[in-house]
């Protein structure tokens, strides 16, 4: 099975060269043949990988011992279900499984598009194949996953060889988010090449800058909600698994994440001036070829880690090549904005800096100024070793002070933006749109202040978030009621209606009420206790309204670990109610003595998280250490991260004729619409 | 929650689990286990370092180069025990014996600067290049800035018969590439 998956992921470079080279040729020819010959091509490619990363999972599950790979990252004991995770736990598998990702987008857009957009596609199939020529040639050349193990023999030559059991896979993977996580992340990662090898096919085609950014609306939204819900299970993953209390701790490869993601928001928000004012097209080209590149930046910084380390580049065999790809790619793209930049003229005009086009930019300015921030932030210590050859760090403080600003900056435009008129926005309709949301935010204040919340930063936070959710909440409210005095319908199946005729707007709403959800989890982060003791049995500790007693502890032996489990009773309040019982685990797992996994013990509520970590036996008394933390409001984000990804869902989903709604009603019976709902009908037309 | 459903509770971790037999501190093979795990003597010295020092450690860097954390919250993942391992231990200790002579937080961070380097703080420092990592962010907004109010101002200035038909018509190439692509795509 090596052999045939390792012979697949060559044929596939070869078939992805011919798609690229006779892509070229085609485009040139325009020979109806040699066209169909490429994109036939670059679909056994995709089908080529798609074998060979079905190779590496039969070799895990087969146990097969003699490939290093699997000798690595998996072992006897190791269940199914991670044996499944254990192709992405490394480098060479990772990148097999980023071109197997990438596979799927390229695969569902040449099959899509296989009798569309005939001129246009020859050029997507040549970008598209270019990015595949890159991954597959890591995957061939210099992280090939299907490399055996293999011992000098009694002759002095080379013989494979074959180990008894492997290596197991690492036990911070061991644990359910880890299986979908990094799917989710590497297809927000991969899922960006499809906008960018439109843009890029556009541009190079000589297609106005509209086109693409039509033909490339949904593949993006379900790139960036595949990116959100990566970084969302990955915060998730470090707030459950890794037992420090937090979720965020501004990692590299956590800010590897975050960089394409921000500017992929700052491109789907600028792509709606495009659509509806022919403005800023050459932004939205750079925007999206910048996503683009921060992806592929960000893969490298995940897989190569410089950044943890200086020295791991200069050891890491795939820091060039990922050096080279990003400069080629940047060259081709100014070359092709050079030549064909007369096709991106932007056409209007507008009158007043308190516009909907000026909000659109200032979102822009605030997205690229945090995501410039975030990255100089997590190059910073490679760069002052260049510069100065002292290593200086740049750790969670500095980016809290930075980004804080900025993140209620971004806050502050999701409420005011969508409000604004385009155009010009006059001093009425500000007053009418902006005077309850600030009552809000207001009253939101002092109650969060009188339950002890007391945090500047923090207040701005609550105050923004609940002004933003009331903007929406009016948004939805004056729409329903349009609705609501044409159809007959009540309040709440308005709202649905009006979701459903709008899905853009309304779900960009949602989206925007999941990330007012987020911050208000995040606003409860200066509020954070803990406190770490040793305990004996029967000893108790106090955290807030709840103490923790240590009752007993027990082992628990499993196929592949054995856990040390702490009982741990929890009682609240002063009456000291019975609230439960909590179960932190220290696990070993076989085969690594020195790596181990935690298992936290969460109780959550949308007050607070008791989050109970036993981190151990203390090693000078054998004692069991108990670290208990008492984190406000993290349930919030979670929730926050569903509603996200409901509001992409619904704007994904098509409009609903609004015809059809109106048919069945009475005309004569509807009564005239009150001034504030003309107004805000009058106000939603052009909006998105 | 009642002691009912801590029963529950119990069961979904199946019946190994003591307390489905009710707590019992007595039990032989609690008390065994008890006895191989905790030998009972002396003080942590965990709680050794005071709370101070925490708060200080968490402007450190952890030098254990395994962890990338603070001395004060080093967690350690993935490692035998999840709390300070030895290196933060040692620095939040260095910390404890500078804070009793009397030094402050900068002196003490000064101090690990002095026997580390620049990686021990995790803050870029306020001067020398370190300042550039703060300065950046500021300066990327100003420009940001200027060329957001420049382009608006320009868009504003732009004359009203720059519609998008007008520009168009102006526009020949243009004119022609939009139709060109009108008639190759199909949405």
């Amino acid at each position: 099975m090596d052999v045939f998956g390792s012979f697949s992921l060559l044929l596939a470079f070869v078939c992805a060269v011919y798609a690229f080279v006779g892509g070229i040729a085609a485009i040139k020819t325009r020979h109806p043949l040699l066209i169909k010959s490429t994109r036939q091509a670059g679909m056994a490619a995709c089908v080529l990988i798609f074998i060979a990363t079905i190779s590496v999972e039969y070799l895990f599950f087969t146990d097969n011992f003699s490939m290093a790979y699997v000798v690595s990252h998996s072992n006897r004991d190791l269940s199914t279900f991670y044996k499944v995770a254990a192709l992405w736990s490394g480098q060479e598998g990772s990148l097999l499984f980023w071109s197997t990702l990438l596979s799927i987008y390229i695969l569902s857009v040449l099959i899509a598009y296989r009798n569309k957009n005939g001129e246009l596609m020859p050029y997507v199939g040549v970008v598209l194949a270019g990015v595949q020529i890159f991954f597959l040639t890591l995957n061939n050349f210099v992280e090939n996953p299907f490399k055996t193990l293999a011992t000098v023999g009694p002759s002095g030559f080379l013989e494979p060889f074959t180990r008894m059991d492997g290596n197991g896979l690492n036990p911070l993977l061991q644990y359910p988010e880890m299986v979908i996580h990094p799917p989710n992340l590497y297809s927000g990662y991969t899922g960006f090449t499809i906008p960018f090898a439109f843009a890029l096919a556009a541009l190079l085609a000589r297609y106005p800058g509209e086109k693409w950014i039509h033909l490339t609306r949904k593949w993006t939204m379900i790139a960036w909600c595949f990116q959100s819900i990566g970084i969302m299970l990955g915060a998730h993953w470090a707030y459950a698994v890794l037992g420090w209390g937090g979720y965020w701790g501004w990692d590299p490869v956590e800010n590897a994440s975050l960089l394409p993601w921000l500017t992929g928001t700052a491109f789907l928000h600028s792509v709606m001036m495009q659509e509806k004012r022919g403005m800023m097209k050459v932004w939205n080209v750079w925007l999206v070829f910048c996503t683009f590149l921060l992806c592929i930046l960000g893969t490298f910084l995940t897989r190569s880690g410089v950044v943890s380390s200086v020295h791991a580049f200069a050891n890491s065999q795939i820091g060039p090549w990922f050096v080279g790809f990003i400069l080629i790619t940047l060259a081709v793209c100014t070359v092709s904005y050079i030549k064909n930049r007369d096709y991106l003229k932007s056409e209007n005009q507008l009158d007043s800096m308190v516009s909907r086009e000026s909000s659109f930019l200032f979102n822009n300015l605030l997205f690229l100024v945090a995501c410039i921030a975030v990255l100089s932030g997590t190059l910073f210590p490679v760069f002052s070793e260049w510069f100065t050859n002292n290593r200086i760090s740049v750790g969670a403080p500095f980016f809290n002070k930075v980004m804080v600003p900025i993140g209620l900056a971004i806050l502050f435009l999701t409420g005011v933006g969508p409000l604004l008129a385009w155009r010009k926005t006059s001093a009425d309709s500000m007053k009418r749109n902006f005077g309850w949301p600030l009552i809000v935010g207001f009253l939101a204040d002092v109650f969060f202040f009188a339950a002890g919340y007391r945090d500047l930063s923090s207040l701005v936070c609550f105050f923004l978030c609940f002004f933003v959710f009331w903007t929406i909440v009016m948004e939805f409210y004056r729409g329903a009621k349009v609705i609501s005095a044409r159809t007959g319908m009540d309040l709440m199946m308005s709202a649905h209606e009006l979701a459903m005729r709008n899905t853009r707007r309304y779900g960009g709403y949602v989206v925007h009420f999941g990330i007012v959800l987020v911050f208000i989890g995040i606003a409860g982060v200066p509020f954070n206790q803990d406190v770490q003791k040793t305990m004996n049995l029967g000893d108790s500790l106090k955290l807030g309204p709840y103490t923790l007693t240590l009752q007993t502890a027990d082992t628990k032996v499993e196929k592949n670990y054995t856990a040390q489990r702490m009982i741990i009773e929890v009682l609240e309040g002063k009456d000291q109610k019975q609230m439960m019982m909590l179960y932190p685990e220290k696990r070993q797992f076989q085969g690594n003595e020195q790596a181990a996994g935690t298992m936290v013990a969460i109780y959550s509520t949308l007050r607070q998280d008791l989050y109970v970590v036993y981190a151990g036996q203390d090693p000078d008394t054998n004692l069991p250490v108990i670290h208990a933390f008492l984190n406000p409001l993290v349930k919030w984000i979670w929730l926050g991260g569903v509603w996200v990804v409901m509001g992409t869902l619904l704007a994904l989903m098509p409009n609903r004729r609004t015809a059809l709604v109106l048919a069945g009603t009475a005309t004569e019976s509807v009564p005239a619409p009150a001034p504030a709902l003309t107004a805000s009908a009058t106000l939603r037309e052009g909006h998105d | 929650m009642t002691d009912t459903s801590i029963l529950v509770w119990a069961r979904v971790y199946g019946p190994s689990f003591p307390m489905e037999r009710g707590i019992s501190l007595r039990s032989p093979y609690v008390l065994a286990f008890l006895a191989l795990l905790f030998p009972l003597f002396g003080v942590s010295p965990l709680a050794a370092q005071s709370a101070r020092a925490k708060e200080v450690g968490q402007h450190i860097k952890c030098m254990c180069k395994g962890c990338d954390m603070t001395a004060g919250g080093c967690a350690h993942p993935g490692g035998a025990f999840s709390g300070p391992c030895d290196s933060a231990k040692t620095e939040l200790r260095q910390i404890d014996d500078l804070l009793a002579q009397g030094k402050t937080e900068q002196q003490i961070i000064d101090a690990f600067v002095a026997q580390y380097g620049t990686i021990a703080y995790v803050e870029p420092p306020k001067h020398g290049f370190g300042l550039v990592a703060w300065i950046m962010p500021f300066v990327y907004f100003l420009l940001g800035l200027a060329l957001v109010v420049f382009i608006v101002r320009k868009w504003a200035m732009r004359p009203a018969a720059a519609s998008p038909a007008a520009a168009s018509a102006h526009n020949d190439a243009l004119d022609r590439a939009r139709a060109q692509a009108a008639r190759e795509t199909e949405d």
